[in-house]
This record gives C-alpha cells, sequence and structure tokens, in this order.
C-alpha cells in the first residue's frame, strides 16, 4: 500500500470520532471522578471542595446501602433465573429448525421496545384496580394470594424483578443458544456412543462447555442489573419506602431532585467501583479451570 | 470481555480517581452563605419587547395562561408574549435557574424549591410591584389578594412569591351514594368509626388514597389531625423542625388514629400502591366511600367521571376534645415568581397584574372550577364541587399551610417513606415519629440547608 | 415425546413474552371506563379515537417526529464519522492503534450514568442543554464505540486486493474509501445503523436528564410524560393507544431484520 500523505489519512479519518468521544465520553467521566470531591447544589457557581466528604456520608447512608442490597438482591435473583431460563429454554429450542429460528425472535420482542414501554406494561400489569394479575387471581378465585404487588414491601422488588426478567431473558436465551450451537457435533456424536444422555449427559459434557459462555453471562447480569434506572424509576420510584430502590434511581434522586450534585457524582462512582469488583470477582469464580478445560 | 481488559479498565479507573481530583474544574468557592442582596422587581407599569412564561401543567392545563397572554399582547401593541408549560415544568426550570437564562414568570409546579432558590437570589423580591397600582381600579396591587394567601409567599420581610389559584384540602364522598344507605357525613373521628363498620359492611371500603403519593395522607389525616389534638402551635413547631415537635403528643396521636384506621380494616385493600387517578378513579367507581384530596378533585377527575356520580367536600373529621379550632383547613397556594435574572421583569409584573385582576380571576373560576386568591373572585359562579370548600375557606377560624414540604424535600421524602412504612405495617405510630423525628434532626443538623420559619 | 416436551416448554414462554403485548393491543381500543370494568374481556368496539386522541390530543405525533428526527440526524452523523475511523482501525495499523481502539471499546462497557451529572453541565456549557443537536451529539459520542467496533470487523474481512488496485489505479486513501470500500460495507452500515435506530429510538435515561421542554421531547421521553399527564386528565385508552404508537414501528423493523439484528447482537456480546 502506498506510504503518501497515510499519516495524515490516519489523522483526518480518526479525529472527527475521537474529538467527539473526547469531548462527550471521556472529558466528562473524568470530571465525574473531580465532581464526587465537591458539595455543589447546582443552582449556582457556588461549588466547594469538600474532600471525601462525599463518600464518607456515603458509606453512613442507609438509603445507599438499602439501593445497593437491593441491586444485589436482583443480581442474584434475577440473574439465577435470567441464567437459568436461558440455558433451559435454549437447550429446549436446540434443533428445533425453522419453529426454534421464530422463537428466538419473540424472545428478543422486549429487548427490542423500549424499556419506558416495558415498565408502562407491567405497571399496568400490576395495576391495583385493572392489572390483568389482580384481576385475574379473582375471577378463579384466588382473591386471598392478591396482592398490592408495586405497594406493599415483600411483593415490591420481586415484582419489579419479574418485570425486568422478562425484559432481559431472551439476551440470555440467545447467549446460551449461541454457545450450545458452537459445542461441536463431534462431541456430542461421542457421548452418544457413550451412552450418556439427558441430565447426564447436559452435567458432564454440555455445562462444561459452556464455560466461556457462562462467564459472559455473569458479566453482562452485573453489568445489566447495576444499571437498572428507567424500569425502577418508571415502576415504582423506588418505593414503597425504598423498598425497590436502586443506586441509579437514588443517584437520580440526588442529583435532579435533591439537588445534591456532588454526592449523586459519588454514588454514580460508588455504583461503578461495584460493578468492576463484581465483574472482576466473577470472572474470577467463572474462569476456565484445568478440569473443564479438558472437556 | 476479557480479563485482560477488564484490568486495563479497572486500572484506568483507578489512575482516574487517583489524579483526577487535582487536575480539571472549577477551583471551589467558599461555602459561605453569603446573604443575598434582595432585588426588587419593577414595578410593571408598561409593557413591552418579549416575555416568557412558563408554567406547570396540572389538571388545569395552561390554555387560560395563554389565553390570557394572547390578550395582554392585544392590549399592549407590539409586545410578544409565549407561554410554555409541561406536567414537570420545574426539570426544565430547574437547568435555566442554573444556567442564568430563566423565563420572566414563572409558576414552577409542586417539583420545584422554590424556597431554595429564595435562598439562593434567584428571584425577585416583589414588595414594591404589591405597593403600586394594581391592572385596574384603586389602592394597591397587594389589597387586591387574600392577606392570608399572600403572607405564604413572604420570607425575611419580603414577598417573593404569589399565590394564583388556591387548593383547599380536605375529604371528599359521594353525597348520592350516601344518602341511598342513609349514612351521615362523620363529624368526629368516633363518628367515623361507627360510619366505617356501617360502610365495611356493605362491602364497599370506607376510605381509599392515593398510597403513591403519601403526602395526600399527610395532608389529609396527620397534619389535619395533629393540629386538631395540639392546636396551631403543635403544627407550627413540627413544620420550624423545634426538636422534638415530630413525636409529639399530638403527632403521636395523630399517627395512631390512621393506624387505628389501618387495623380495622378501613382502608381500600391495593390502595398503597395506587397513584392518585387510580384511587380517585376508585372513589368515583363507588368502590370506596371517602377519599382525602384537594379542590383540584372535581377538575382533575371529569373525563372519568361516571354518570350519577357526585362528589362533595368536607373536612376532616375532628377531634373531639382536642386543643385545636375544629374549623381548622389547609389551604396550598400554587407559587408564581419572576427570577431575578429575567429579561423583562417589567412585562412579567405587568402580565401578572393582568392575571390577577378581578376580572380574569373570576373567569379563572369559572373555567377552572377553582378557588383564587384574589379578593372577591367567589363572586363569580362556582361550580358545584367548589361551593363547600370556598365556605369553609371563608367561615375557618384557621387557615393554614403545609410549608416545610418546599422548604426540606428529602426530609418530606423521609416522611412520606415513614408512612408508607407504617401503612404497610412495618412500623409502629411510635416508630413513624421517632423515625419522623430523626429525619428532622438530620435536617437541623446539616448546615448547607437553609432554615425557614412558619411565619405568623 | 421429550422433545416435544421442551418445545412446548419453549413454545410457552414465547406466549409469556407476547400476551402482555397483545393485551395492550386490545386494551388500547377500550374507553377509560371498559380499562377498569373488564380488563380482561375483548373490547365491545374498536374505539379508533383513542388513537388519535394519543397522536393528537397527547401530542404523540409531536414526539414521534422529535424521535424521527434525533435518531435520523445521530445516524447521519454516527455512520460516516463511524465508519471512517473503523476503517483506520480494521486496515491502516500504527502505534497505539490497539491502545486507542480499547480506549473506545471501553466505552461499551461503562454504564452512561456515571457521567450523567458532568454530560448535564458540559451540554449546559456548550449551550446544548435541552436541544436536539445536543442530544444527537451525545447520542453519537455513546454509539461510536459499538458502530466502530462492529464495522471495524467488517472492513478487516473485506479482501485487500481490491483497496491495493484502486490506489495503483490512482486513487488517494480518501478516495479508496469512499468510492470503493466505504460501498462494498454497506451491508455492515445498514446493521449496525438499524442496530443503532432501534436503541436510539427507545433510549430514555440520557434523554430524561438531558432533555427538558416540550419542544424537544422524544417518543420514550413523551410516553412516559403521557402517563404523568394521565395522572391529572385521565385518558386511559389513550395512554395503551401511545404505547402501541411507541411499540408497533419498533417492533416491525426489528422483525424484518431480526436475524441480522441477532447476529450483530450476538458478535457484540460475545466479542465485547
Amino acid at each position: 500500500m502506498q506510504r503518501k500523505g497515510r499519516t495524515a489519512f490516519i489523522v483526518a479519518f480518526l479525529s472527527p470520532a475521537v474529538f467527539i468521544y473526547a469531548l462527550f465520553v471521556i472529558w466528562p467521566l473524568l470530571q465525574s471522578f473531580v465532581l464526587s470531591f465537591y458539595r455543589w447544589r447546582g443552582v449556582s457557581q457556588q461549588k466547594t471542595f469538600v474532600g471525601a466528604e462525599n463518600y464518607r456520608k456515603l458509606a453512613v447512608d442507609d438509603v445507599f446501602w438499602q439501593a445497593l442490597r437491593n441491586n444485589l438482591a436482583l443480581l442474584v435473583g434475577v440473574g439465577f433465573l435470567a441464567i437459568v431460563l436461558g440455558v433451559v429454554i435454549a437447550h429446549a429450542m436446540q434443533g428445533g429448525g425453522r419453529l426454534s429460528k421464530m422463537l428466538r425472535g419473540v424472545y428478543l420482542f422486549p429487548q427490542a421496545i423500549s424499556l419506558v414501554v416495558v415498565s408502562i406494561l407491567w405497571m399496568f400489569l400490576y395495576n391495583p384496580s385493572f392489572g390483568l394479575l389482580t384481576t385475574g387471581l379473582k375471577a378463579v378465585g384466588l382473591e386471598r394470594y392478591d396482592h398490592a404487588w408495586l405497594g406493599e414491601p415483600k411483593t415490591a422488588l420481586p415484582a419489579v424483578g419479574t418485570a425486568f426478567l422478562w425484559y432481559i431473558a431472551g439476551f440470555y436465551i440467545m447467549l446460551f443458544a449461541a454457545g450450545l450451537r458452537a459445542i461441536p457435533e463431534e462431541v456430542n456424536e461421542a457421548v452418544a456412543l457413550e451412552g450418556a444422555l439427558g441430565m447426564k449427559k447436559f452435567w458432564t459434557i454440555t455445562w462444561p462447555m459452556l464455560w466461556s459462555i457462562k462467564r459472559i453471562a455473569v458479566v453482562y447480569v452485573v453489568i445489566n442489573v447495576m444499571n437498572v434506572f428507567a424500569l425502577v424509576y418508571l415502576m415504582t420510584q423506588g418505593g414503597p419506602d425504598r423498598k425497590t430502590e436502586v443506586m441509579l434511581t437514588y443517584l437520580y434522586e440526588q442529583a435532579f431532585k435533591n439537588s445534591q450534585f456532588g454526592y449523586a457524582t459519588a454514588l454514580a462512582v460508588a455504583n461503578f467501583l461495584v460493578a468492576m469488583g463484581l465483574s472482576a470477582l466473577l470472572m474470577f469464580v467463572f474462569r476456565r479451570d484445568p478440569q473443564e478445560a479438558r472437556a | 470481555m476479557n480479563n485482560k481488559s477488564i484490568l486495563a479498565f479497572s486500572l484506568t479507573a483507578l489512575a482516574i480517581v487517583l489524579t483526577g481530583c487535582g487536575s480539571p474544574g472549577t477551583p471551589g468557592t467558599p461555602d459561605k452563605v453569603t446573604p443575598v442582596a434582595v432585588k426588587e422587581a419593577p414595578t410593571g407599569a408598561t409593557a413591552k419587547g418579549e416575555i416568557e412564561e412558563v408554567a406547570f401543567k396540572g389538571g388545569y392545563g395552561i390554555d387560560f395562561y395563554q389565553k390570557a397572554a394572547e390578550e395582554f399582547a392585544t392590549k399592549n401593541p407590539g409586545l410578544k408574549v409565549t407561554v410554555t408549560g409541561d406536567p414537570r415544568v420545574w426539570e426544565q426550570l430547574r437547568p435555566r435557574f442554573v444556567g442564568d437564562t430563566p423565563p420572566d414568570l414563572c409558576f414552577p409546579g409542586w417539583g420545584m424549591d422554590h424556597w431554595a432558590l429564595v435562598a439562593e437570589g434567584q428571584l425577585l423580591a416583589l414588595d414594591d410591584a404589591l405597593k403600586s397600582k394594581p391592572f385596574a381600579g384603586d389602592g394597591t396591587w397587594g389589597d387586591t389578594f387574600e392577606p392570608s394567601l399572600l403572607a405564604l409567599g413572604q420570607q425575611d420581610g419580603h414577598q417573593y412569591i404569589l399565590p394564583y389559584y388556591f387548593n383547599v384540602m380536605g375529604w371528599w364522598y359521594d353525597p348520592g351514594v350516601f344518602a341511598r344507605n342513609s349514612w351521615t357525613v362523620p363529624k368526629t373521628f368516633d363518628d367515623l368509626l361507627k360510619l366505617g363498620d356501617q360502610i365495611r359492611a356493605k362491602g364497599i371500603a370506607p376510605i381509599t388514597y392515593q398510597g403513591k403519593y403519601p403526602y395526600y395522607m399527610i395532608d389529609g389525616m396527620l397534619l389535619p389531625w395533629a393540629f386538631d389534638v395540639g392546636g396551631a402551635d403543635a403544627v407550627k413547631a413540627a413544620q420550624n423542625l423545634e426538636p422534638g415537635a415530630w413525636k409529639s403528643s399530638a403527632l403521636l396521636q395523630a399517627a395512631k388514629m390512621i393506624k387505628q384506621l389501618q387495623d380495622k380494616g378501613f382502608f381500600q385493600k391495593g390502595a398503597t400502591a395506587m397513584s392518585h387517578t387510580e384511587s380517585q378513579t376508585e372513589f368515583l367507581q363507588g368502590h370506596a366511600a371517602m377519599i382525602p384530596c384537594g379542590t383540584w378533585l372535581s377538575s382533575e377527575m371529569k373525563n372519568v367521571m361516571p354518570a350519577g356520580a357526585k362528589m362533595e367536600f368536607m373536612l376532616p373529621p375532628s377531634v373531639a376534645g382536642g386543643k385545636g379550632d375544629a374549623s381548622n383547613v389547609i389551604i396550598g397556594i400554587e407559587p408564581w415568581m419572576i427570577p431575578a435574572k429575567a429579561k423583562n421583569p417589567e412585562g412579567a409584573v405587568a402580565l401578572f397584574k393582568y392575571m390577577t385582576s378581578l376580572d380574569k380571576a373570576k373567569q379563572f373560576v369559572e373555567q377552572k372550577s377553582t378557588l383564587m386568591a384574589i379578593k372577591g373572585s367567589d363572586s363569580a359562579k362556582l361550580p358545584d364541587a367548589l361551593k363547600t370548600p370556598a365556605k369553609v375557606f371563608k367561615e375557618s377560624k384557621a387557615v393554614w399551610s403545609v410549608q416545610y414540604r418546599q422548604w426540606y424535600p428529602a426530609f418530606e421524602t423521609e416522611i412520606e417513606n415513614a408512612l408508607t412504612s407504617m401503612l404497610n405495617g412495618e412500623a409502629t405510630p411510635e416508630q413513624f415519629c421517632d423515625r419522623v423525628e430523626s429525619g428532622a434532626e438530620k435536617v437541623r443538623q446539616d448546615s448547607s440547608i437553609t432554615k425557614h420559619k412558619v411565619t405568623g | 415425546m421429550k422433545k416435544a416436551l421442551s418445545t412446548s416448554g419453549a413454545v410457552l414462554f414465547a406466549l409469556t413474552v407476547v400476551a402482555p403485548l397483545i393485551w395492550v393491543l386490545l386494551t388500547s381500543f377500550k374507553s377509560g371506563a371498559e380499562v377498569f370494568a373488564s380488563p380482561w374481556a375483548l373490547p365491545k368496539q374498536l374505539l379508533w379515537k383513542n388513537y388519535t386522541n394519543a397522536w393528537q390530543e397527547a401530542g404523540i405525533s409531536h414526539y414521534f417526529m422529535n424521535s424521527s428526527i434525533v435518531t435520523a440526524f445521530t445516524l447521519l452523523l454516527l455512520l460516516p464519522v463511524g465508519a471512517m475511523a473503523a476503517y483506520i482501525f480494521g486496515r491502516y495499523p500504527f502505534r497505539g492503534s490497539k491502545v486507542l481502539f480499547g480506549a473506545f471499546l471501553g466505552g461499551m462497557m461503562f454504564p452512561n450514568f456515571l457521567v450523567i451529572v458532568p454530560l448535564f453541565f458540559l451540554l449546559r456549557d456548550l449551550h446544548m442543554l435541552d436541544t436536539k443537536t445536543g442530544l444527537v451529539f451525545v447520542y453519537v459520542a455513546y454509539s461510536l464505540s459499538f458502530t466502530i467496533f462492529v464495522l471495524t470487523g467488517f472492513f478487516q474481512a473485506l479482501p485487500g486486493e481490491l483497496a491495493e488496485a484502486a490506489m495503483i489505479d490512482g486513487c488517494g486513501h480518501a478516495s479508496t474509501f469512499w468510492r470503493i470500500m466505504l460501498p462494498l460495507a454497506k451491508p455492515g452500515l445498514i446493521v449496525v445503523g438499524i442496530f443503532n435506530a432501534i436503541g436510539l429510538w427507545n433510549e430514555y435515561g440520557l434523554a430524561l436528564v438531558l432533555v427538558s421542554s416540550e419542544a424537544n421531547k422524544t417518543l420514550p421521553l413523551g410516553i412516559a410524560n403521557l402517563v404523568m399527564t394521565q395522572h391529572y386528565e385521565s385518558d386511559w385508552g389513550a395512554l395503551f393507544a401511545g404505547l402501541v404508537i411507541v411499540m408497533v414501528p419498533v417492533l416491525v423493523v426489528y422483525w424484518i431484520f431480526r436475524d441480522r439484528i441477532h447476529d450483530t447482537m450476538l458478535a457484540g456480546a460475545l466479542k465485547g
């Protein structure tokens, strides 16, 4: 290839992307860390450097810990179910030809529609007056199992979690379906010859072979759950009494309702570090161990 | 994403944390609360140029303001007035205040902490303007307002907020339903306890409420009952965050009364998860006999009024033998203001004078079915649902207002959460009061929060 | 037998995905009173008025327009800028290009909310807060990572001989890109474009913070707004109709391109 003008060409072609990315992504990212050391109400230019005060406040803020607990509860509950659903449905779809291709399309419906629609939709499903759940239970005489799903402390988080699961399950089905497809045909045939079948085959052969997909899946669970905002913000605003509060709804409240911008940024940084820490931990837990490597 | 990129990214993040604090960013100015100079608005003698008005678009819409603006522009050739609004208008106004580009006249709705704006010097004082001539008639502009309502917009002897329409808080019932069942409207809490059992016997919930927005219960039960029990001083002390005020015997008894209704099963099932429209629709559908709500109820629900349904206002049943006047009533003004950085404050004052003229006020009453803070506006033809509240307001010996909510929004969140928690059976009235009191203590300790006092 | 059982499980799950959507569709034809009185019943008649109410009175048409404008302009800026950068990363390795590429990929991983407060004030300082322009630039910036990632793969896969032949014929680096390579990457551009378009059409968090006036609100903000307004005016039927209006275009586009979207998503997920 011609060397002439290569450098100039590279610079010219990269600079628009670099400029936009640096200005709107990198610079605010740096600012985030800076701002978390300030107290700032944002109504005026008054900004006060307060050192680690925001982080100290965070450490003793019950709401922050409650939000973190809720995030972790969603992580464990929804994450676990999403992965189980992903594996089971992906397994069920295997080799289904046209039908499974169509089902695959359907599973991703929720991902294609806006989270706003998903949230409102589920709000309505849970609605205590006309929601399908409440009226359905009444219709079949199970009224005593009815709840004000999004309003009661015990049911609110599971209710939000169910909506969340509905939203993300398709993604994990897709992941595991791809993982299953990637298992070489010879492996399956060899296993069939040895007579391993059903659950045994799954646990000894298939599950270990999925190690890389599992790892990707858990990292995505962390990312998805730590980023949950719209769903909670629209469905419950974190209520009742913070029972569904998550880190990002609390961040939003502190920044755009209470005008505590410095504190909100500290929350953002904390959220980020938790997500990074959890990802790293889970990647370690789900690393490819030598035994699996042999499988 | 592989191990390496995670690691690289974490390290970058760490590096940013470690090095970032010193480098970019504006140097901090000391956080001493400099007393903000009071800036007086002009008197609005003339209206020229352009006026931008931004208003909360709630149940009454913004069409009336738009119409008034048009009329005013025709009266003042060459004047251009734009009126915009939004149901969450405060979210738009906040960045504009920050960016020093606020509109000229604004009504930021309930989501804006306008006392923070006063504290930051973001609003013009309107004392001179109120001493000047009104749009029509003699006297001063200030004389045209109901004094008790005007007083709610003052701080340190200056007027920053002006009332426009106002709401009366109370309870609602359907007189038709009550007549059919020969129920009588409960005057006292004991009446309510008896009536509630009768209502329940008919398979109807005695009370429903807006569980997603607990301030309806605060203004409809907790605070009026605290007033009934402990008198004006008890709620004043609470609003002023005096130590112990939120767990005083008055507040505690009010909380216990709510809990008692809850324990007797008087609240509609599912209400804890309902939004205002949902619970209000339940009420109109006859699934619940009573609901706490302000005078905006009738216009808010006009589209979903079932045929034959009626609504009538009542004061919350009072507490017999309490210190407070049984006629006490909570009212709320809707705050209008002129930003200190407004480009055309002169025009804004002139426009608002026009909007608050008696003729416009009467029109507002008739078109929007609400009460106005302008003297004499109740001589307009009042809609049925407003007749009782107007009478209650006029005859009340103790008109008061819930003000701490705007002053301490984070504290309000805490009270609402505590109330939700009690209504969900997670806390006793004592625990509720303790929790609210410790929330008040937090505000008292936080020097970065500007403190306010109930005047009068 | 076992196969049938597991297949029916898969079908059942598909039904739980679709059923709520169908309920929304049916409810969108009901009157406000009907919504409350008989949530499980079929609509008594098809109340198309809900749709005109949502489209006109509730202002959905306006939000629809805004979303179209923002999405279109974002793509118009994003695709060329992204493709240019991807072309360099794919075919012009230089010292440090791996690091730079990594910096771009990093954007795929960290949450937008980490930067929301500084971003809000950055836009304010640029006088881009609450403007469609501001939203477009932010959307371009936050879509670059994925776009560059996918297109780099495309350019790498294109046969190098074509570019070399063009260069020998006297085309410069740039004109080789515009005349030969970019047209060859068209399938990639389409996939990336559609994938981004769906995401942008649905985006809520950034828009919530960065846009505030009615004039600039996008469809997700608008529909959330409609829920709020409905809290003041109570038109339930129109609200459901509004949901349908938001969902349907995306679902149609998604269904047409579902296989390619699926592959792109998967590629992004596996390599991210």
